[in-house]
């Protein structure tokens, strides 16, 4: 019974014991799980501060812009910032618009067509920026288990291995092998639950907003086109 | 995107060092400190084949040799050891009386060792010598008169030479005229001839005569059966008169035939041989394949097929049967299978059943009784094809 002892159990179960004792594959495959879980987890604070400042952007802008201020007056304010959000569509469209009328546009239909292609231009940009990072933690979410297991089963596979050299099948020789080879799995889990969360979160919000922009896209190109009408009325 | 990153990175150093503070060393389960049992994996034909032996005894390669049973009770036994037949009985000291018995008993003593020269000497010397031995002694009316007569003979030992002319005149004295005058002659002669040689041996050593006394008594009884095998011829004239003599009772004579040599104690068959390990007795073996084959032939052999059985198909009879310990049959011999109604069929049976009956004192290892105390044996007729 000498050679089975279990020698302070603690020390060798404890989870950077585990991490050293298994293989380089598990190793490699825990680092790997681990940088994933910090990615998402670096993508899930960005967008939710990005979001929260485009909320916070759109807000503001709908304020200003409704409030009665002219629009050439708020075009100029904005033109020389960076602007994010309907910002940047009011930004696109204005632009269209005051390169027509200064040439002195023909055709007014034209116009119309040019600004609507300038504002969905514009609002592409825009969502594919808010949306940029959210198809890693889709894969993060759906891949992460995946490799965990992987990392379970090729741990397992080599502890099997070794029990079967050391030919002893006391609990104590198979436990180690096995909890090393789980922790695998529970990193690549640890990466996965927070990754899907937050993309289904994310994904909505950045619906949301995007929505949200797109509504104010067809309203200004409304507006404009109300404007276009009268200009052309004026003329004529 | 930074902010996210810095954010995350510390968020995960500080998840993990909470995770090695915190996870690192699990409670070990509250095992109960039981002792282990010692298992031993027996095989289970230590517990059902058990070779006959000595409990206390250490386990040869070799199986044991038959282990001591109560000895058989040989009634003359006296060795001890393996044999069947024990023979040659030790000196036994108290036999000095048995010169007694025998007046004439030096003349046929010699005879043995003379067979070589008797053959030189005329034919009919060897029978009628052992003729008087035996009929010398129930001749002589007085009875008293022999055994003084044997008591010189006895003094004198050490010339058993002279013996034999005593014994003689005695035959003289007795009615019987002829014969004995031809023996003694002839007695006489070859005694004559053989005393230089034994003379030289028997002075020698005085208890001599009581070595050679012994194996008399066998002839003296012997002495009539054997002559006339050998010899009928002689016999036949010289003992003709003699056995209307014999039909006398004479206490004497069956006090001369009587074997007064103390039994030994019984003893024969006990092995030299160490026994091995084992039980009291063997159980579970099995009879190897040639044994089984040797039964079947046993049985076979006696098997009469019945006419159309061998067309017949499947007539298989199976019979049970029990066998006592010299393989004799014992009890009814039971059909366990085939035998229907049919009259094929029952005549199978009734073939098989007569085939076992017929056979019945099979020869089969002793040793293995347990094993073919009861035996089911298979008839199958289109087997015998």
């Amino acid at each position: 019974m000498e050679n089975i002892a279990l020698a302070e159990p603690g020390a060798h179960l404890s989870i950077w014991a585990l991490f050293i004792q298994a293989s380089w594959v598990v190793k490699l495959v825990m680092i790997g799980l681990l940088c994933a879980s910090i990615w998402t987890w670096a993508i899930i604070v960005d967008k939710l501060v990005a979001y929260a400042r485009m909320r916070l952007a759109l807000n503001r802008f709908e304020q200003v812009f409704w409030s009665g201020q002219s629009l050439e007056e708020l075009y100029r304010t904005l033109a020389d910032r960076k602007t994010t959000g309907m910002g940047a569509i009011f930004v696109a469209a204005m632009r269209e618009w005051k390169k027509s009328f200064e040439k002195g546009a023909k055709s007014p239909l034209g116009l119309q067509t040019r600004i609507d292609k300038a504002m969905d231009l514009a609002l592409t940009r825009e969502m594919e920026r808010l949306e940029g990072r959210l198809g890693f933690l889709a894969t993060t979410g759906s891949a992460a288990p995946f490799i965990g297991l992987f990392g379970t089963v090729i741990g397992i596979m080599t502890s099997f291995q070794a029990i079967a050299a050391s030919k002893n099948t006391s609990l104590s020789v198979v436990a180690p092998g096995i909890a090393e080879a789980l922790l695998a799995t529970a990193i690549g889990l640890l990466a996965a639950i927070p990754a899907v969360i937050a993309y289904n979160k994310l994904s909505s919000d950045a619906n949301k907003i995007g929505v949200r922009m797109e509504g104010f896209a067809d309203e200004f190109s409304a507006i404009l086109s109300r404007q276009i009408d009268e200009k052309v009325a004026q003329k004529a | 995107m930074r902010t996210g990153l810095t954010t995350s990175v510390i968020l995960h150093a500080a998840v993990i060092s909470f995770g090695l503070f915190t996870l690192s060393s699990p409670a070990a389960l509250p095992a109960s400190d039981v002792e282990a049992l010692p298992i031993a994996i027996v095989p289970m034909e230590a517990m059902t084949q058990i070779q006959q032996g000595d409990k206390k005894a250490v386990l040869h390669e070799k199986p044991a040799p038959v282990p001591t049973q109560r000895p058989d009770i040989v009634p003359d036994a006296q060795k001890i050891g393996e044999n069947s037949v024990d023979t040659d009985k030790p000196v036994t000291p108290e036999a000095k009386p048995k010169p007694v018995d025998l007046a004439a008993a030096p003349p046929p003593a010699p005879t043995p060792i003379e067979k070589p020269k008797t053959e030189d000497v005329p034919k009919p010397k060897e029978e009628p010598k052992p003729i008087p031995a035996t009929e010398v002694a129930p001749t002589p009316q007085p009875k008293e008169e022999v055994k003084p007569e044997p008591v010189k003979q006895a003094n004198p030992k050490p010339t058993p030479a002279k013996e034999p002319t005593p014994a003689p005149p005695q035959d003289k004295t007795a009615a019987i005229q002829p014969q004995p005058e031809i023996k003694p002659d002839a007695v006489a002669e070859a005694i004559e001839k053989e005393q230089p040689t034994d003379a030289a041996q028997l002075p020698d050593s005085a208890p001599t005569p009581e070595a050679r006394p012994k194996p008399q008594p066998a002839q003296a009884e012997s002495a009539k059966a054997p002559e006339r095998k050998d010899a009928d011829k002689p016999v036949k004239e010289a003992s003709s008169r003699p056995k209307s003599e014999d039909k006398q009772f004479n206490a004497d004579e069956i006090s001369a035939l009587l074997d007064k040599q103390k039994p030994s104690g019984g003893g024969a068959k006990r092995s030299t041989q160490q026994a091995s390990l084992g039980g009291d007795k063997t159980t579970g073996s099995k009879l190897s394949q040639s044994e089984t084959d040797s039964l079947r032939g046993q049985v076979q052999r006696c098997w009469n097929i019945p006419a159309g059985a061998a067309d017949a198909g499947n007539l298989k009879v199976s019979v049970k049967f029990k066998l006592d310990q010299s393989g004799a049959l014992v009890g009814p011999v039971d059909i366990i299978s085939g035998g229907g109604s049919d009259g094929v069929q029952r005549a199978a049976a009734e073939s098989a059943r007569r085939a076992v009956a017929r056979c019945s004192p099979y020869t089969l290892p002793a040793d293995k009784y347990d094993a073919w105390a009861d035996v089911i044996v298979n008839f199958d007729p289109s087997e015998m094809f």
